[in-house]
């Protein structure tokens, strides 16, 4: 061996060690901006208030069918229209104003086949007013 | 020299994962348009001889001096007429609230109490679903827009 690749020997595991700190260095700061994003997020959805007020039937669900007809309802129909196919929703939401001096009632419906979104109903007046898809978390 | 290149080669990966991470969290959510079922001429959007209207009939406006304006509910926001924002919620069907004179605003999808931005001067205005998929202007309550102005 002539000294120059013995040099060179010598010299390329400090280069690596630099390369592999530098990649370990960066692989520890994106899984840390990772956790934090994600600690982060957690602590978003548990800070959420819940979105129920009160739980009026904890078995209530939305079949496919009772869902496609609550959709072919059109808005202002009288809320009756609603609840002769929904029954007893989940819960009812807070009661909230969004309109000047009228009261908003909101009630809602897991999905049978997706009990993770939520159809909630809002009504005004004894009148539907319209539909959201909720996806909880 | 194959594994330092290898490493280069990770280095080269990993930051380009980053940089799409950040791609992704910054896209921009698609712009709002609605049909507004009251045709006025004087609306917001619209122009008077070279200016333009940034406040109408319905259009409540705040003097909110730099002040922040929050999410009153958790909601998407996406910005709508250039100058304006639209949120809208699943926890608040057949709504749809207008929010101009923000600056920088976060768009997206936001939860409850987050800040949405600050304005010098808040025009909001407040919609109802029509059942022929029109938008009406609507008097808000007073206590709804307080809403968007405390935690």
């Amino acid at each position: 061996m002539s000294p120059k690749t013995k040099q060179r020997a010598k010299r390329r595991p400090r280069r690596q060690r630099r390369y592999r700190l530098i990649t370990s260095g960066l692989l520890m700061l994106l899984s840390f901006s990772l956790g934090l994003g994600l600690r982060f997020q957690a602590k978003a959805a548990s800070a959420k208030k819940d979105l129920c007020q009160d739980i009026i039937s904890s078995q209530a669900v939305l079949s496919r069918q009772q869902l496609t007809q609550l959709l072919t309802i059109p808005e202002r129909e009288n809320r009756q229209a609603i609840e002769a196919i929904a029954e007893e929703p989940y819960c009812t939401l807070t009661a909230i104003e969004v309109r000047a001096g009228v009261s908003a009632e909101r009630a809602a419906y897991p999905l049978a086949f997706d009990p993770n979104t939520w159809l909630v109903v809002l009504y005004e007046d004894e009148e539907y007013v319209g539909y959201g898809f909720k996806l909880q978390h | 020299m194959v594994l330092s290149f290898n490493t280069r080669r990770m280095v080269q990966v990993a930051g380009g994962a980053l940089l799409t991470l950040l791609a992704a969290c910054q896209s921009e959510p698609a712009s709002r348009t609605i049909t507004i079922q009251q045709t006025w001429d004087l609306q917001v959007g619209n122009q008077v001889g070279n200016y333009r209207i940034s406040s109408g009939l319905g259009d409540i406006t705040l003097e909110l001096g730099g002040d922040p304006v929050r999410m009153p509910f958790d909601g998407k926001l996406q910005p709508m007429d250039d100058h304006c924002l639209a949120l809208t919620s699943p926890e608040v069907p057949a709504y749809l609230f207008r929010l101009c004179g923000i600056n920088r605003p976060n768009l997206g999808q936001r939860s409850q109490g987050h800040t949405i931005g600050r304005a010098e001067r808040l025009v909001f205005a407040a919609f109802r679903k029509e059942p022929d998929g029109t938008w009406a202007l609507i008097e808000p309550a007073t206590e709804l827009i307080e809403q968007f102005l405390t935690e």
